[in-house]
């Protein structure tokens, strides 16, 4: 088909009409940009127009002071520190090694440093400042000021730095402040302003917008060189809100040097009543100070190699992003699904031989040598792993991933705190989605005894017993009503409440009773009862007995424990997570007692009813039971 | 009229370079002389840290144009369908392998180098529409099953840039390929259709938008409801518009954009410091220099033998036009801020690639001309 036919001659014609159709189009857009244009440029040009011959007005920033952070009763956990910082203005200084090196002479800066500072000048918009050093001494500015007209372009200002107060112990929970990352075209233009720091980790993240307050402005007229020439008006920055946090600080130290003594541990305490979390640890922990102060390389490298030989990143909060199987705490939420869902009745007795099988595949109890026939209150007393397979079995896993639910498993509390993990309460649609393989029934076993695909945070824990206890959706809390403020309080769970005292009454029993698991978490005579449940976690399916060699850390089991106290009329729900402490009665048992020695020590309701304030961890002891 | 055939194939490259539409190229350097200035002023009155690399990226990318104009037509015909296809599969990888900068994944990285697969589809596209319009017997053009078959290709990339998330790239796919359909002779009643069904669509759209564009196009209509806020950039802009005039206040002496109140000054929004500094006199000057661009470009598609050529051309005018356009339209105000930079102006190498690269396969048409082009499939 080579040469003209007619049809290309069509072909072609039509294109020549509408490509002028489309030429036209385009020169109207075009025009109407242009009428926009006279109208902006030409029409209303007066109104943008300088107030005189060559002045102008110049809107510039005032950063607002950052809001404080308290603890419950008023101690102060996060302040803001008046000082002095040096910024440069590339477009000011002219040689900008010159006048660095002239600036050596006073403040500390190294080659690397200054090496940095001009790479960045040469990058960006040569008028925005570079911070040069934000922590200026008295002597320094002083020098500063005197050596000012062979330093162009070197501003002195003051400027305020984060002070963490409360040092390691509430690092985790308050969290630290940090640069800017990168600023979207539309955010806040605050956020543009050298040397603003905004919240990265923990309450400073999660409340950020409240803490960092509002911008202020102050109206300039300028002249052509951008002098200023006076102030036309000024607006005041508001200061961000200050916060108390729920958290109890004393509390927070002293159930910090308890968890020291273990390698990596977590626990949360919350006030049953208003959800208040009153403690939350994670050990290791950091200083956040460090993490405002300009950390250098070498002192970074130092801390990763300690990270690596101790094992456990000390800049993670466990108790929000640690996910564990919670193993045998989980078994209240089996037997809740069960119990609702009527399979079983309180009475059913199931007989454990130490194993049961399905479809082939053996499923272990922890006691090979069998339970026997259990009734609900013993099976959750001694922690009958067969009893609750067969519960699970009959129940199904879609009420069990339910109840978990329902409960607080599988996901996060937008109250403050940031970066919370939401962990997986597993049901088919979720394997399917994340597999994209059908659910298998030994998979319901598994996670009836809170093993398999569940994973939850310390802080999940602590709810499920706190709502366990108190048969209403408790939320947990990280910031004090406001005066005047009153919470709503949490809604019923809907969950039977003969069933619900069934529970309790078996959790009780796990502490209080003989043949109970967590006897080692028993109080002092005198002081309340303790209701809880052991766990212990496998991480890996080897077990030290079967294979008869010690295994390494990082293959020993998790040890958890879940309490609430007085375990008649409860007050507080506590989780307790020992990560490879080994079996939850023996390790993670007596770090719950002494915790909760220590938080009934410091209730201010039950304060008055005990004159003897020695029940402090010192004398705490932990014999390994169970 | 036509020449014979043997000369056209069996040209050299002088001879093709002879054939180059001269006055485009020099249109072109005046545009990126103007770009140069304007990165000069908004670097502070010095060649670092924009203009000189502004200047050294045009002039390679010049360079770039020509040799692609002394490549044969047939070459380019053969690829574009390949060239789509590929286009499409880094398209669809940016999700899983994509870097992540300013909340959207956009950019894929291959040993270093990083760069967006969706300025590869720009080109993609116009090439893949050209040849499917030329292998399309005449009569065909406005049957239903082959308007679908390219309002199917045309979706496919609309659809994976939406997701990045990437508004504007996504309307400019669509505007492109929606637009060659209609120079391809579609005829205009399914135009007609499409347009009231987007009327229609249009709420469903709106719930389906990121909130960050959502705002965007609040913003877009009140900019006064935020002014330290979103709206920021169209109010700092339309000051520096107001306070050029008519006659602007001249070469580096635009305070509004020396001092730094317009953001993004070197990049989306060098057009309002230019118009801060040359006025309303020197803002149309730089908008009569597109129109001439466009003129020039569409001259050259009504010169073409064969629907491939046409189309190509057309294809790469709209690229241009759309980048002028929608920058200018933004700017000043009258759409949405939208990520678009003015071509060879705004700083940035990705965009005077994609505009370089479609020009430069415009002119190759252009040299081809006469070249009577295969209808094959």
């Amino acid at each position: 088909m080579f040469g003209i036919t007619r049809d290309d001659d069509a072909q072609r014609r039509g294109f020549s009409r509408r490509a002028l159709v489309l030429g036209a189009v385009q020169l109207a857009a075009f025009g109407a940009t242009a009428a926009k244009l006279y109208h902006v440029q030409v029409v209303e040009g007066w109104r943008y127009a300088p107030l005189a011959d060559e002045n102008r007005t110049s809107v510039q920033l005032l950063a607002p002071e950052r809001g404080r952070i308290f603890d419950r009763y008023g101690a102060l956990l996060a302040a803001n520190r008046e000082g002095f910082r040096a910024t440069i203005v590339p477009s000011l200084a002219g040689d900008i090694q010159l006048v660095l090196e002239r600036l050596a002479r006073v403040i500390a800066i190294t080659e690397d440093e200054r090496e940095r500072l001009i790479v960045r000048a040469r990058r960006q918009q040569p008028n925005i400042p570079l911070l040069v050093t934000h922590e200026l001494t008295f002597e320094q500015v002083a020098r500063l000021g005197l050596l000012a007209p062979q330093l162009p372009g070197v501003v002195v200002e003051p400027a305020a730095t984060r002070d963490y107060v409360a040092g390691e112990a509430l690092s985790h929970v308050v969290g630290h402040v940090g640069n800017v990352e990168r600023v979207a075209i539309d955010d806040d233009p605050l956020l543009r302003l050298p040397g603003l720091k905004v919240g990265r980790t923990g309450i400073e993240r999660g409340l950020d917008e409240r803490l960092r307050g509002r911008a202020g402005m102050i109206k300039h007229e300028i002249d052509a060189r951008g002098r200023i020439v006076r102030t036309l008006s000024r607006t005041e920055a508001q200061r961000g809100d200050d916060i108390a946090l729920t958290i109890d600080s004393g509390l927070q130290q002293a159930v910090t040097r308890r968890l020291a003594r273990e390698r990596l541990a977590a626990s949360v305490a919350i006030d049953i009543e208003s959800g208040d979390v009153v403690h939350m640890v994670s050990v290791p922990t950091h200083d956040a100070g460090d993490l405002v102060r300009r950390v250098s390389p070498r002192a970074w490298a130092q801390f990763q190699a300690r990270t690596q030989t101790q094992g456990g990143d000390p800049l993670v909060n466990r108790a929000i992003r640690g996910l564990y199987p919670p193993g045998s705490t989980f078994k209240m939420v089996t037997a809740l699904a069960a119990l609702e869902a009527g399979v079983m009745d309180l009475k059913t007795r199931i007989t454990c031989e130490g194993s049961t099988e399905l479809a082939g595949q053996v499923f272990r109890c922890w006691n090979r040598t069998g339970h026997k026939a259990c009734d609900f209150h013993r099976a959750l007393r001694e922690s009958c792993d067969c009893y609750f397979y067969e519960m699970a079995r009959l129940t199904g896993i879609e009420a069990i991933a339910a109840m978990a639910r329902r409960l607080g498993f599988g996901q996060t509390f937008e109250t403050g705190l940031a970066l919370q993990k939401a962990g997986v309460v597993p049901d088919p649609a979720w394997k399917r989605g994340r597999f994209n393989r059908g659910w298998l029934g030994g998979e319901t076993l598994l996670a009836g005894i809170g093993q398999g695909y569940v994973l939850a945070t310390p802080l999940q824990m602590a709810v499920m017993t706190a709502r366990l206890a108190s048969g209403r959706a408790v939320v947990p809390q990280f910031v004090r009503p406001g005066r005047g403020q009153v919470r709503a309080p949490f809604a019923d769970l809907g969950v039977r409440p003969e069933l619900i005292r069934a529970v309790r009454r078996a959790m009780s029993a796990v502490v209080n009773e003989d043949g109970g698991t967590g006897g080692t978490a028993r109080l002092d005579a005198g002081l309340p009862l303790v209701a809880g449940k052991t766990g212990t976690s496998q991480v890996t399916r080897l077990s030290a007995e079967r294979s008869g060699v010690p295994l390494r850390f990082e293959q020993r089991d998790h040890a958890l424990f879940v309490a609430f106290v007085p375990a008649e009329q409860p007050r507080y729900a506590v989780s307790v997570v020992v990560e490879h402490g080994g079996g939850g009665g023996a390790t993670a048992g007596p770090v719950m007692r002494d915790i909760i020695a220590e938080v009934l020590a410091r209730d201010p309701a039950a304060q008055p009813s005990y004159p003897d304030r020695a029940v402090g961890l010192s004398d705490a002891t932990g014999a390994g039971r169970g | 009229m036509a020449r014979p055939q043997s000369t056209a194939t069996q040209r050299t490259i002088g001879e093709k370079l002879l054939g180059v539409q001269w006055p485009l190229l020099g249109l072109l350097c005046l545009l990126a002389t103007v770009g140069i200035t304007a990165q000069v002023a908004a670097g502070g009155g010095s060649f670092s840290p924009w203009a000189d690399k502004h200047a050294l990226r045009f002039v390679l990318t010049l360079a770039l144009v020509l040799a692609i104009a002394c490549t044969p037509l047939q070459w380019w015909i053969d690829i574009a369908y390949p060239v789509y296809a590929i286009a499409l599969l880094l398209l669809m990888l940016v999700p899983y392998f994509g870097i992540e900068a300013l909340g959207a994944r956009r950019w894929l990285g291959i040993g270093g180098v990083t760069f967006q697969p969706a300025e590869l589809m720009k080109v993609a596209l116009v090439l893949m529409l050209a040849r499917y319009y030329q292998a399309l017997r005449p009569d065909r053009v406005s049957s239903p099953l082959y308007v679908l078959v390219p309002l199917v290709l045309i979706a496919l990339p609309v659809a994976l840039t939406l997701k990045q998330p990437d508004l504007g790239t996504a309307v400019l796919f669509g505007l492109v390929g929606v637009t060659l359909m209609y120079l391809a002779g579609v005829t205009v009643f399914y135009f007609i259709g499409g347009a009231l069904a987007a009327v229609w669509a249009a709420p469903l759209v709106w719930s389906r938008l990121h909130d960050y564009q959502r705002r965007r196009v609040e913003i877009f209509l009140d900019p006064d409801k935020d002014p330290l806020g979103a709206g920021y950039h169209i109010a700092q802009s339309k000051i520096a518009l107001g306070s050029g005039g008519l006659s602007g206040r001249g070469f580096m002496q635009g305070t509004q954009s020396q001092l730094d109140f317009i953001p993004e000054k070197h990049t989306d929004f060098i057009f309002a410091t230019l118009a801060e500094q040359w006025g309303f006199a020197g803002a149309m000057t730089l908008v009569a220099l597109y129109v001439l661009v466009l003129a020039l470009m569409i001259t050259m598609a009504l010169r073409c033998r064969s629907q491939f050529a046409r189309l190509a051309i057309g294809g790469a005018g709209l690229i241009v036009f759309l980048y002028a356009f929608i920058n200018i339209a933004m700017v000043t105000g009258i759409v949405p801020v939208v990520g678009v930079p003015l071509p060879l102006i705004s700083y940035g190498g990705t965009s005077m690639t994609t505009i370089m690269v479609a020009v430069g396969i415009a002119m190759c048409a252009h040299v081809n001309r006469t070249t009577p082009v295969h209808r094959g499939g």
